[in-house]
């Protein structure tokens, strides 16, 4: 009897390892690393280097940054939602990237990344601080508007004349969302490696093309923030090799 | 009878004699603080692991921060610069300095430092306050003390090594700069008015209320907003400079291109910075006057004409600094908010809700050598 116990145990065991080693993988690893660019090329910071898209003179970027929300992957029908998840992406260092890494996420693979750019109504109207939304910070106008979504200020030219560019978009309404789907080799060993690009053009010549000396700044005006938000809701690029 | 009550004195020494040795033995005792609690719409915070916030270590550095034994000619104390009574600042532009003259910068305040902006000194050259807190005991002109014979004076008083031992364990530089950290980090001021209205239990007057939305307002004349805009740099609850990176240091105007000091510049090494200075909480600023890094404005109004109308335009000067105008035609050769005066005396009546009476007067801050300590 004894010996029957113990051989049951041992092919219970031997089975399991085996069933765990060789099955499919239960778990994918993603890293999303996004890259600042202007056009096709890595964003420049405090230079004079860009030509108004919509009118003369040129500019220079002093700040650029973004909140990025409610991240989910998903394959087939299986969703993973991140928790907290509310990134404040800055590309303010000398590779002009931010990479957002999740471990272990119960999924075989990734078909669809989707997330925000924005904040979503429930924590946008909110003062707890969770993921990187904090009211202390340089995002929120205060606590009766909410968080600013996408950030650029900067500096035009023209001739000798210097003026102040501030684009500050935000209000719940113009939340974008961006829904990347990944080919099926990405990912496919447990570790997803995603590029996307950025592309701050597309802040002043995605569906609206902006002369930066006419419209120099966008805060409260509900008209400018939706063309703004309507123009960042295709900034994003992913790349695929 | 005599021979029992001999054995139990003898016994009662043992154990007193044993007990002292063990206590000298053991090292530190901390104990860590406790009830120690702040409003969470200040936001997450970090004490160093290496650290913690301990009772010991608290009435330690309260005891460093008041003692002259800190500096070289044993005159000078923290206190010296950084007096209770008005937020811990010293009331004047510029300290004098030792060799003469007047030091670089003025005192800053020392109010909530657990938040906020993780750098310290107007140049924000200090990454930690246990970097900051060595630098002006070693300053030539501040304390002028050199290390190592600080921890011999200090070794040599019974009472700090007492102290020392129950906070750390040894006298030693690094335990300084703990124990000083330890001491600012528990200054922190939550009742001040403005608290009170946030917690529900007070009601701003109208003109404090009207200086409350327009100090959170960044002007709009395209949708008719009027703002003060200090919240582009002073967070809405803390009112401190941002916490993230470097966003909690600006250049506000006061400088043209030809004299702009380095300020972040000398740290960073990055042109961008220059004239770039750390922004100070506004906590109880109406009682830490002159203004500015330099103490260049006496006056909380000065410090409003200076916005309103003041500002010096340089190349790195804040975009939103030069872009905020309430005015929606163009600027007659000033560049500034241009707010009515009934709107500027609204933002200073604001400001004066910042002042925390309990904070000022706390007899746990105060000196530990004076009264009851």
């Amino acid at each position: 009897m004894r010996i029957w116990m113990t051989g049951l145990a041992i092919l219970l065991f031997v089975g399991g390892a085996l069933f765990f080693a060789l099955g499919p993988q239960r778990t994918t690893s993603i890293t999303l690393t996004f890259h600042a660019k202007m056009g096709d090329d890595p964003l420049i910071f405090d230079e004079f280097v860009y030509d108004n898209p919509g009118g003369s003179g040129t500019f220079r970027v002093r700040d650029f940054r973004f909140y990025l929300s409610n991240l989910t992957l998903s394959q087939d029908g299986a969703l993973f939602a991140e928790p907290d998840s509310y990134h404040l992406l800055r590309f303010d260092n000398p590779e002009t990237i931010h990479s957002i890494r999740l471990n272990d996420i119960p999924l075989r693979s990734i078909e669809h990344v989707r997330f925000m750019i924005g904040v979503d109504p429930e924590a946008n109207g909110s003062i707890q601080v969770r993921g990187d939304l904090d009211p202390n910070s340089q995002m929120a106008w205060n606590w009766e508007v909410g968080y600013k979504f996408v950030v650029m200020e900067g500096t035009l030219r023209i001739g000798e004349e210097v003026s102040p560019l501030v684009y500050h978009v935000g209000f719940s309404e113009n939340a974008r969302e961006v829904d990347i789907q990944l080919p099926p080799d990405i990912g496919s060993d447990g570790n997803a490696d995603l590029h996307v690009n950025v592309d701050l053009a597309k802040l002043f010549g995605g569906p609206s093309q902006i002369d930066l000396q006419k419209l120099s700044s966008v805060k409260f005006n509900r008209e400018d923030a939706a063309m703004l938000a309507d123009n960042y809701a295709t900034m994003m690029t992913p790349m695929f090799r | 009878m005599l021979r029992v009550f001999l054995t139990a004195a003898v016994a009662v020494m043992v154990a007193a004699t044993a007990w002292v040795f063990w206590d000298r033995a053991r090292g530190s005792t901390a104990t860590p603080i406790a009830g120690f609690s702040a409003p969470f719409v200040f936001g997450r915070f970090a004490v160093p692991p290496d650290n913690p916030l301990t009772e010991e270590a608290f009435a330690l550095g309260r005891h460093l921060f008041y003692d002259p034994i800190l500096s070289g000619n044993n005159q000078v104390s923290c206190a010296t610069c950084h007096m209770q009574a008005l937020a811990f600042t010293d009331g004047l532009a510029k300290s004098p300095a030792l060799s003469g003259g007047e030091l670089e910068f003025s005192s800053m305040s020392l109010i909530n430092l657990l938040w906020g902006q993780e750098r310290f000194f107007w140049d924000g050259r200090a990454t930690s306050l246990e970097a900051q807190a060595l630098m002006p005991i070693q300053h030539p002109d501040e304390m002028d003390q050199d290390l190592d014979a600080l921890i011999t004076e200090l070794q040599a008083s019974r009472d700090y090594r007492r102290m020392f031992r129950k906070a750390y364990g040894e006298v030693s530089a690094e335990n300084v700069a703990r124990a000083l950290s330890t001491f600012m980090r528990m200054l922190i001021s939550t009742d001040s008015k403005y608290d009170r209205f946030l917690r529900g239990e007070v009601r701003l007057t109208a003109q404090e209320e009207h200086g409350r939305k327009l100090f959170m307002a960044h002007p709009d004349t395209k949708v008719s907003l009027r703002g003060g805009n200090c919240i582009d740099c002073h967070s809405q609850f803390l009112t401190s400079g941002f916490r993230d990176a470097l966003d909690g240091f600006s250049n506000n105007g006061l400088d043209s291109d030809d004299d702009l000091p380095d300020g972040l510049m000398a740290v960073t090494g990055n042109p961008a910075h220059k004239g770039f200075f750390k922004v100070p909480t506004l906590r109880n600023i109406a009682v830490t006057a002159p203004y500015m890094h330099d103490g260049r404005f006496e006056t909380l109004e000065e410090v409003m004409d200076h916005y309103n109308d003041g500002i010096v335009v340089s190349d790195t000067l804040s975009p939103l600094i030069l872009e905020a105008d309430n005015a929606p035609e163009a600027g007659q050769n000033t560049v500034g908010l241009r707010m009515t005066p009934g709107e500027v005396q609204s933002i200073i009546a604001f400001l004066n809700t910042l002042t925390d009476e309990g904070f000022l007067t706390n007899t746990q801050f105060s000196n530990p050598f004076e009264g009851d300590g």
